[in-house]
């Protein structure tokens, strides 16, 4: 039994890899703000958030307080990457707009939609929430905040994102597709 | 014996009117440098629909004002990558009639600078995005819009910016803060125009400004110049006064000129209140408004005012009801004309109307929105003056949504919501900018009538409105109706015993009514309720001089001289109350000081003559 369960992990764990390389990480791919590749699944054995945030979208830039606060609380068990897809955005300007906000996550720059893809992401802000073995657990909203937009709640009532990392560290292997965020769409940049 | 009369003719101080103000709000004007409109309908289903021809004439005149550098959008909107950039986003936000941000449905009163896109434009926008996005014949493009940069009337005459800026926190709920604005001027000066800079426009959803001539609000700062919070506020104002400008602030407003003759007025020693509502954008953001005054030599000639329907007590909505109505209605005893309507909710607000019927019977939709939303509240002025005629009825009906199902109802799970001032509140309120017009100017003041009607009319709607109350007994004591203004007054009383305005209004009339014995409770009630209350002791005075009381007398005006030093009339009041026991050279100094203070005092002359001839005798 037990070794048929290891069996079953490391053979999900590949086709996730597979599926990377399908999408073409080495030729066209994410960069961090110093211009290097970077494959944010790539030998990392925690959960992985994607947040997918556009410079120009007002409700992206609302969200930061609460993406802060959502990788503080789940530091050390996931890795939280920042994800850029409008090709135009320089280094520089997403290292001024990590100040400016008060990050302190990692920042990608996805010019060709590598991650986007990878993370079926279509709104900004969104998240796409891969658990250890990169198998994407969730893709969407990162809660309720906005109804629509401009019009927001007072407060978030269901927390998505949250359940999403719990249910990757439970190795909940099920992939949920669920509502589409409020905000920016990522198909206007292409 | 000496003879001494009071310092100026009217010696009482009355808070008189109660107005709450926190809603008079402002001016939208034409859209400078509005390009003009191009017919862009042309195309037909089967042509290829381009950003240069058919797009950018819909984005130029409805959207750039505010999509561009340094005004309140989080993007520009100039040129054809600009709008390629949102485009799937345009579709959607123009679809739903988010944007541009315009709230009422269309009618058959028509406001000036409606910013509202046709069907045919909407539908234009999505078919060049089905189409591809095209950019089309640069030879098609109109010209860009070109907008005035920097204060939008030319210089102001007067610049006044907030002492202290705002640093409004990364995140968190909306927040309404109040920059107080002292207005350097030594006489009164007339106000053509007020341009309101909020500050970073992307995070100030509005703004308006309220006149403070007692210097009220400045009581609420924590030290001077620090601004105070507060969604709603409420100044008092003493002397009938309404107030009746809109001064009024959102995304994309061009100040508003005053036509002639409705200049707005501004005394020395006034503050400016800039009530702000602002949205955290995720990074700490400062907020420091300015605000352009300018002067004009011609004074007000006409007066209009703001009429303020509304029905807060109704407000009382169970948890989980969607459709709670209030209504409110008043019958206008004189003709008017109405130039401009703001209605006012917070987030259950969710259908808002309000109508005229007129005396023959037809209805004229004020103003309709179906969905309310109060981050785009505005004040809407018609496009031409409403006339409408003595005896027209004048009704609101606000729905109210207070279910799961709104999404901005404050309380998760709904709770019980009242009316109230917090934004977790709820509110009832519409405001009409109205001019009195075919009246008999030798009968007074119209607005007087107007006031009167509506105070009767609140009187009625809600016995316990203390509001209401106080305001028809300062209505009736303008009158010089003086009895039953003190009956008011003391209804007011009764419902807030503590409350110094009232009990010091209720002392003040009794003076005048010479019952200075019966007001003495009421004045001690006040000055217990704020010791520093200048018209407390002020009036105090009086009603124990009118007692013969002069030492008690000369102690209160004593008191109210510490309060304000400058005040001639206390001055001569505390110098006729020594006089009359006798410390002559005490008074006499009083009296000089009054006439250094302002010279142009007969009585206080004749006092001092009066007073140099039985010092001679001696
Ligand atoms: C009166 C000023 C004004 C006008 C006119 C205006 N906008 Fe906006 N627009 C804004 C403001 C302010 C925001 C930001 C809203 C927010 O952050 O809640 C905005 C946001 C947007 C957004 C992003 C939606 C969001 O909530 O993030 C889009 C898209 C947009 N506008 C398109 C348009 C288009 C298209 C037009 C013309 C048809 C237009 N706007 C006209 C002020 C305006």
């Amino acid at each position: 039994m037990s070794a048929g369960t290891m069996l079953l992990r490391i053979t999900s764990a590949a086709t996730v890899l597979l599926a990377c390389t399908a999408l073409g990480f080495g030729q066209h791919t994410a960069f961090d703000l110093e211009g290097h590749v970077v494959d944010p699944l790539a030998h990392s054995s925690k959960v992985v958030v994607l947040v997918f945030l556009r410079r120009d979208c007002p409700v992206s830039g609302r969200y930061a307080p609460v993406i802060q606060q959502i990788s503080k609380a789940y530091a050390g068990r996931a890795r939280f990457w920042l994800v850029y897809p409008d090709k135009s955005d320089s280094a520089q300007e997403i290292r001024k707009y990590l100040t400016e906000y008060g990050y302190h996550l990692a920042a990608l720059r996805d010019p060709e939609h590598t991650l986007v893809k990878l993370g079926r992401a279509q709104i900004t802000p969104e998240v796409a929430v891969f658990d250890r073995s990169h198998r994407l657990v969730y893709d969407g909203r990162i809660d309720n905040w906005y109804a629509d937009l401009g019009r927001a709640r007072p407060a978030p009532t269901t927390h998505e994102l949250e359940e999403a990392i719990q249910a990757a560290f439970a190795g909940k292997p099920v992939h949920r597709s669920e509502v589409r965020g409020v905000g920016c769409y990522i198909s206007d940049l292409e | 014996m000496l003879h001494l009369r009071p310092g100026i003719n009217s010696w009482l101080r009355d808070a008189g009117w109660t107005v709450i103000l926190s809603l008079a709000a402002g001016a939208v004007a034409t859209l400078s440098g509005k390009p003009a409109r191009q017919a862009s309908s042309a195309a037909t289903p089967a042509e290829q629909v381009t950003f240069n021809h058919d797009v950018a004439p819909i984005i130029f005149h409805s959207c750039s004002t505010c999509h561009r550098p340094g005004e309140a959008a989080p993007f520009s909107l100039l040129n054809y990558s600009d709008v390629k950039k949102h485009a799937r986003q345009i579709v959607d936000v123009t679809q739903s009639r988010a944007m541009p941000p315009w709230l009422p449905q269309p009618q058959k009163l028509k406001f000036a600078d409606e910013l509202r896109l046709s069907d045919a434009e909407i539908r234009m926008i999505q078919r060049w995005v089905e189409q591809g996005e095209i950019e089309g014949n640069p030879a098609d493009v109109p010209a860009q819009p070109k907008f005035v940069e920097g204060w939008r009337l030319g210089k102001p005459d007067l610049v006044l910016t907030a002492n202290k800026p705002l640093t409004l926190p990364p995140s968190g709920t909306d927040t309404y803060w109040n920059f107080i604005f002292p207005v350097p001027i030594q006489q009164t000066r007339w106000v053509k125009a007020i341009e309101i800079r909020p500050g970073d426009k992307r995070y100030v959803h509005h703004a308006n400004i309220l006149v403070d001539r007692e210097g009220s609000s400045r009581q609420r700062e924590t030290e001077p110049g620090a601004g105070f919070g507060g969604m709603e506020i409420r100044i008092e104002s003493q002397v009938f006064d309404p107030d009746s400008h809109l001064l009024f602030w959102k995304p994309g407003t061009v100040p508003y000129v005053e036509p002639e003759g409705m200049a707005l007025r501004l005394d020395k020693g006034t503050d400016l209140i800039l009530n702000t509502h602002l949205q955290p954008s995720g990074k700490p953001e400062v907020i420091q408004p300015s605000i352009g005054i300018y002067f004009t030599t011609h004074p007000a000639t006409k007066l209009p005012m703001l009429l303020q329907l509304e029905n807060d007590a109704k407000l009382d909505i169970p948890p989980g009801q969607k459709d709670f109505v209030v209504t409110d209605e008043f019958l206008l005893p004189i003709d008017v004309d109405l130039l401009a309507i703001y209605p006012h909710a917070h987030y259950l607000g969710k259908d808002i109307q309000a109508l005229a019927t007129l005396p023959n019977g037809t209805t004229e939709t004020l103003i309709h929105i179906p969905q309310w939303n109060l981050n785009w509240q505005a004040v809407y002025r018609y496009a031409e003056p409403v006339r409408l005629p003595k005896g027209t009825r004048v009704s609101l009906r606000y729905v109210y949504d207070n279910s799961e199902e709104n999404p901005l109802n404050p309380s998760h799970p709904p709770a019980r919501v009242r009316g109230g001032n917090r934004s977790s509140d709820e509110m009832c309120h519409l405001w009409l900018q109205v001019l009195p017009v075919n009246f008999d100017p030798a009968r007074g003041d119209p607005r007087m009538l107007l006031q009167e009607a509506l105070a009767r009319h609140n009187v009625e709607k809600n016995p316990a409105d203390f509001e209401a109350h106080y305001n028809l007994a300062a209505m009736l004591q303008s009158k010089e109706k003086i009895e039953a203004a003190i009956h008011e007054y003391q209804l007011a009383v009764g419902l807030r015993p503590d409350d110094a305005a009232a009990n010091n209004a209720l002392g003040a009339a009794l003076v005048a009514a010479n019952h200075p014995e019966q007001a003495v409770q009421y004045l001690r009630a006040a000055l217990k309720a704020r010791p520093d209350y200048f018209d407390g002791h002020y009036n105090l005075g009086f009603a124990l001089a009118g007692q013969n009381d002069f030492a008690g007398a000369a102690e209160q005006f004593r008191l109210a001289s510490r309060l304000q030093p400058q005040d001639a009339n206390v001055e001569a009041n505390l110098g006729a109350a020594l006089a009359q026991l006798g410390d002559f050279p005490a008074a006499r100094s009083h009296f000089l000081r009054a006439l250094q203070i302002d010279p142009n005092q007969p009585i206080v002359k004749e006092n001092l003559d009066a007073l140099q001839k039985e010092m001679n005798s001696h």
